[in-house]
């Protein structure tokens, strides 16, 4: 009857399936971890101590002092001074306890050290771009082990907010200011061979990359999940992505080259189809002509447009640059102003990549190869 | 067990005739529509919140019946994630404005108030009666906005979302706004009352406990709501003319409306929980037939929660980015309120030591009030706690620790309440068995439904999403089946009650043993409430109590220990309880 039944016979076994894993965290993989995981083991054996023969007491007094109906109670003591102050300042100190232990961790978390590895966050409905510099952007968070890093977060529409569950980190990030987090990664990932990393392609041939479904990354890589965890809206529960752990700084910025263009070995139709499912279309636009947030992709590229100002717009080259990055401007009949500004963040390559796409995908595009070298004349402009 | 020869003296107000009784004594549907009568607007009120509580848990069952798979099992197709959260919205904004903060102040307490005080009515009889009929415009108009435009802003409206959002956002905080002026009304008369209104004898140290708890909670009604209000009014002048208080795009900050919000909406966490508090001090003492341990600490408390409640509100803000100092000073005042709380339960705890507990169904839901609102209490320290609350707020760890504190300990406080005065309310007895039977139903569900969401929450799992990762899965199941277990217990308790309407036998006026007045007057209570000035004592004095087997009900042996003043000084109004 229910589609997930079958994980309900394997309970517990799956969740303590991970050796690194405790009952009640994901794995400890930030050095913020065994601190928070210190505070909340604290506060849960105290919490017990109290709970449990509170409890016992009051199952005791059940089974004691049930009485017949009419039965007059052993006493009627209204009141002990001594008794109550005791109970009310014993516990106090206990609180007073927790609220420094935790404070002080608190600050330690709040301070980023001197010279960490920063990385832009750009947060928006409903996906994420870091910035590594240089023009590099990607939805995938990827860091170094045991370099402390710096996120630095902004967002073009609502309030989100990151979390890495295994970093025990979460930060909100407000429209209109930056914020900022930071955290020191003490667990790698793992790069699966590449034998296992052909045979995970080639199941899901055609389809977008399924992260939960593999458990790594397009590249191999196993991966640390990440939420977005303040709603922000339709798709929140989808606005997520993951975190890389790379073992050196050598192998970090070999994956950072790797992903700063488009290779000479790629066509621009495959580059243009990676950047629609990597920089967060996906989210909004179909290729399948279902109608989401924004229009479908399919068929499109060479259709006529209704605005919502009323005029009508031909779809080429200079419209889809334009809604890329100035997406208000024209904005489509029958649909909200929300789709963020890639303005800075796609190079020109990128826009054509995604234009070839679009192409390729279009039953109305014209054929003739003549357009391409008229929309770089145009674009350089 | 054989009592039959009772201590020459006995009183017992005996059954109320056909007349003389509220619920009879005049007939016909416009003399419930116009009536000024408190207990008829409390009943009026109890059903008014019972139904919005059933569409709550229906849209609750429904955002269970999603979450058991993780892909979304209920809503499919392209829009499932919106309805889901269309859902979300409406269960959490119907339970809070329209169920959790009116049902035990405005319901019960509109019934109980002036009778455990001794007098014939509330302050303001018309402005209570329009309190009601604003809180009835304001629901309808609430639902039928929600239903209409498909509120999806979460009940909390953050900014900017619901300045963006395309939904109308505008008729619904309408609704919240015209809701917070029944509150407010309601609030003031309870002061009112409570001020002025006490007969000759009854001084603040003899009021009972619920009382003590109305007070506190009227406080916070009068001065927490108009920031809601104002905040609500905002927030429309933002969306409609841009002003810019809250959007950045117009150069406001969105934190604003955090504080704002919360300032309100804290405090407000107390309006729904300090009269359970009442309800539980009243429940255990009668049942446990035994003095309420440290009156005066349980008095104080509710007053310390009141005024701390104002200056907690930054908690719910650890993660968005104020002062480090800011932050760890919000910490430290939120603990604070959690030594009062601690006490009460200490007092509770004691209160049962050496007494002659009955476990009735009153009884039932006070001992799963201690045990539930134990664990929501104890759990709020971890998020009370900064380290600790970075990781896990707006998870399900969050979900969890205010449901233990509101469904746990709210809603389990007012069933209690409604068990326990629903004979006097309606003049019959209701089955014991089935409401055991039902109490442990909803006390198992409850557990089910909600224990789950601790783990999941510290291992991760972000509220409001409306599909999750696979490996979150089975804890979610859990939940699920945990919810329909507690529906049945709550749909079998509403049942246990109807049929008590029907073929429940006659109520006596005193069917606990409780020593408050309202136990003085017959079951039902007659129109103004006493037929002679009550007597005030000690609520809490169990000694001159003498169970009545014959007729099953408790009856008072000793003559009237205190009389009132042989002439009734002129300043007390004729409406204080007695006929002068
Ligand atoms: C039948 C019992 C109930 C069940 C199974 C239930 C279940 C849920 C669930 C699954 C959520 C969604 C959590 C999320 O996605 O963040 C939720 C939210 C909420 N519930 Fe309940 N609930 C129940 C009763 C209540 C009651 C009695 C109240 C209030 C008195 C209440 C107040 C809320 C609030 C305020 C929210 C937050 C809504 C929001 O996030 O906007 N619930 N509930
Ligand atoms: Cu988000």
């Amino acid at each position: 009857m229910f589609p997930a039944n079958e994980s309900l016979a394997m309970t517990f076994p799956t969740l303590l399936a991970d050796l690194n894993e405790s009952f009640w965290f994901p794995i400890q993989g930030s050095s913020f971890a065994e601190e928070v995981d210190w505070v909340y083991d604290l506060i849960l054996y105290i919490s017990l101590a109290f709970f449990i023969p509170m409890m016992a007491f009051m199952a005791w007094c059940l089974v004691k002092y049930i009485k017949a109906r009419g039965t007059k109670a052993e006493s009627q003591t209204s009141h002990n001074t001594p008794l109550e102050l005791t109970w009310s300042i014993g516990p106090s100190v206990l609180l007073v306890w927790m609220f420094v232990q935790g404070s002080i961790s608190f600050l330690d978390m709040r301070t980023p050290p001197e010279g960490s590895y920063d990385v832009g966050v750009q947060a928006f409905k409903w996906g994420w771009t870091m910035d590594y510099g240089n023009g590099v952007f990607h939805p995938e968070l990827h860091i170094v082990k045991d370099e402390p890093t710096k996120l630095s977060m902004r967002s073009t529409d609502v309030i989100h907010s990151l979390f890495i569950p295994a970093f025990r980190a979460k930060k909100d990030i407000v429209p209109g200011r930056y914020n900022y987090m930071w955290f020191k990664p003490t667990v790698a990932s793992e790069k699966i061979s590449d034998e296992e990393l052909a045979k995970l392609k080639k199941q899901s041939e055609g389809a977008t990359w399924d992260y939960d479904m593999h458990q790594v990354t397009p590249e191999g890589y196993t991966f640390f999940d990440l939420y977005c965890t303040e709603y922000c809206g339709k798709n929140h529960s989808e606005m997520q992505t993951v975190v890389v752990v790379h073992e050196t700084q050598a192998e970090l910025d070999a994956w950072i080259k790797a992903n700063s263009a488009r290779g000479s070995d790629v066509s621009q139709e495959a580059w243009g189809e990676l950047l629609y499912n990597r920089r967060g279309c996906a989210g909004c636009h179909s290729i399948d002509g279902t109608k989401l947030v924004g229009p479908s992709f399919k068929d499109l590229y060479g259709s006529e447009h209704p605005l919502a100002s009323g005029d009508n717009v031909l779809v080429d080259e200079n419209y889809v640059r334009e809604s890329i990055i100035a997406p208000k401007a024209k904005v489509v009949a029958g649909y909200q102003p929300v789709m963020p500004s890639y303005k800075g963040q796609l190079s020109d390559d990128d826009i054509d990549s995604i234009i070839a796409f679009l192409k390729s995908i279009s039953e109305n595009a014209p054929s003739e190869p003549a357009a391409e070298a008229e929309s770089e004349e145009e674009s350089a402009e | 067990m054989s009592n039959a020869t009772l201590p020459a003296g006995a009183r017992d107000p005996g059954y109320p005739t056909e007349r003389e009784n509220y619920l009879t004594n005049s007939s016909g549907i416009l003399s419930w529509l116009f009536t000024l009568d408190h207990k008829r607007i409390g009943l009026m009120y109890l059903v008014g919140v019972m139904s919005a509580f059933a569409i709550g848990g229906l849209l609750a069952l429904a955002i269970r019946l999603h979450l058991l798979d993780p892909e979304g099992w209920m809503f499919s197709g392209a829009e499932a994630n919106n309805i889901y959260n269309q859902v979300f919205t409406l269960h959490g904004a119907i339970m809070v404005f329209l169920f959790i903060i009116p049902s035990i102040p405005a319901a019960l307490g509109n019934f109980l108030v002036p009778v455990m005080l001794g007098a014939k009515d509330v302050g303001f009889p018309r402005l209570n009666l329009s309190s009601f009929y604003l809180w009835l415009f304001g629901a309808f108009f609430f639902v039928t906005a929600l239903f209409s435009s498909g509120l999806d802003t979460g009940w909390t409206f953050y900014t900017p979302y619901s300045t963006t959002t395309d939904t109308s956002v505008i008729l619904a905080t309408l609704g919240a706004f015209i809701l917070g002026f029944s509150s407010i009304f309601t609030g003031l008369n309870f002061i009112v009352t409570i001020n002025t209104m006490r007969p000759p004898g009854m001084t603040w140290f003899k009021m009972p406990l619920f009382l003590w708890a109305t007070y506190a909670t009227s406080i916070i009604q009068v001065l927490a709501t108009p920031v809601l209000g104002i905040t609500l009014l905002l927030l429309i002048a933002e969306r409609t003319m841009h002003i810019g208080i809250f959007d950045p795009e117009f150069n406001g900050d969105p934190v604003t409306y955090q504080h704002f919000f919360w300032f309100y909406s804290h405090p407000a966490v107390y309006i729904m929980i300090l009269p359970a508090f009442g309800i539980i001090s009243e429940l255990i003492s009668v049942h446990s037939h035994k003095h309420i341990f440290g009156y005066r600490f349980i008095a104080y408390s509710s007053i310390a929660i009141a005024l701390l409640g104002f200056l907690v509100w930054g908690h719910h803000m650890f993660t968005a980015g104020m002062s480090s100092l800011t932050t760890i000073v919000f910490s430290a005042l939120t603990f604070t309120v959690s030594v009062p709380s601690a006490i009460k339960v200490f007092n509770w705890l004691a209160t049962m030591y050496k007494g002659s507990i009955s476990l009735t169904t009153p009884m039932c839901y006070a001992i799963s009030f201690v045990f539930l609102f134990t664990i929501g209490g104890l759990t709020g320290l971890f998020l009370g706690t900064l380290a600790t609350d970075l990781h896990l707020h707006d998870t399900y760890f969050v979900v969890a620790h205010f449901h233990y504190v509101m469904v746990g300990g709210t809603l389990i406080a007012f069933l209690g309440g409604v068990f326990h005065w629903w004979p006097k309310m309606v003049g019959k007895l209701y089955n014991e068995t089935h409401g055991r039977i039902a109490a442990l139903l909803v006390f198992l569900g409850f557990n089910g439904t909600f224990l789950p969401q601790f783990v999941l929450g510290s291992r991760g799992m972000p509220r409001r999403y409306a599909t999750y990762d696979p490996e979150f899965a089975t804890l979610h199941q859990l939940s699920t089946f945990g919810a329909l277990l507690l529906g049945v217990g709550l749909l079998y308790a509403f049942i246990v009650l109807m049929v008590s309407l029907v073929k429940g036998r006659r109520a006596p006026a005193n069917p606990w043993g409780g020593v408050t007045l309202e136990w003085q007057c017959t079951s039902p209570p007659p129109y103004y409430n006493f037929e002679r000035p009550p007597v005030v004592g000690d609520p809490y004095d169990f000694h001159n109590l003498e169970w009545d087997a014959e007729n099953e009900r408790y009856v008072t042996t000793e003559p009237e220990r205190k009389l009132a003043p042989e002439s009734t000084p002129e300043e007390v109004p004729a409406h204080a309880g007695g006929q002068k």
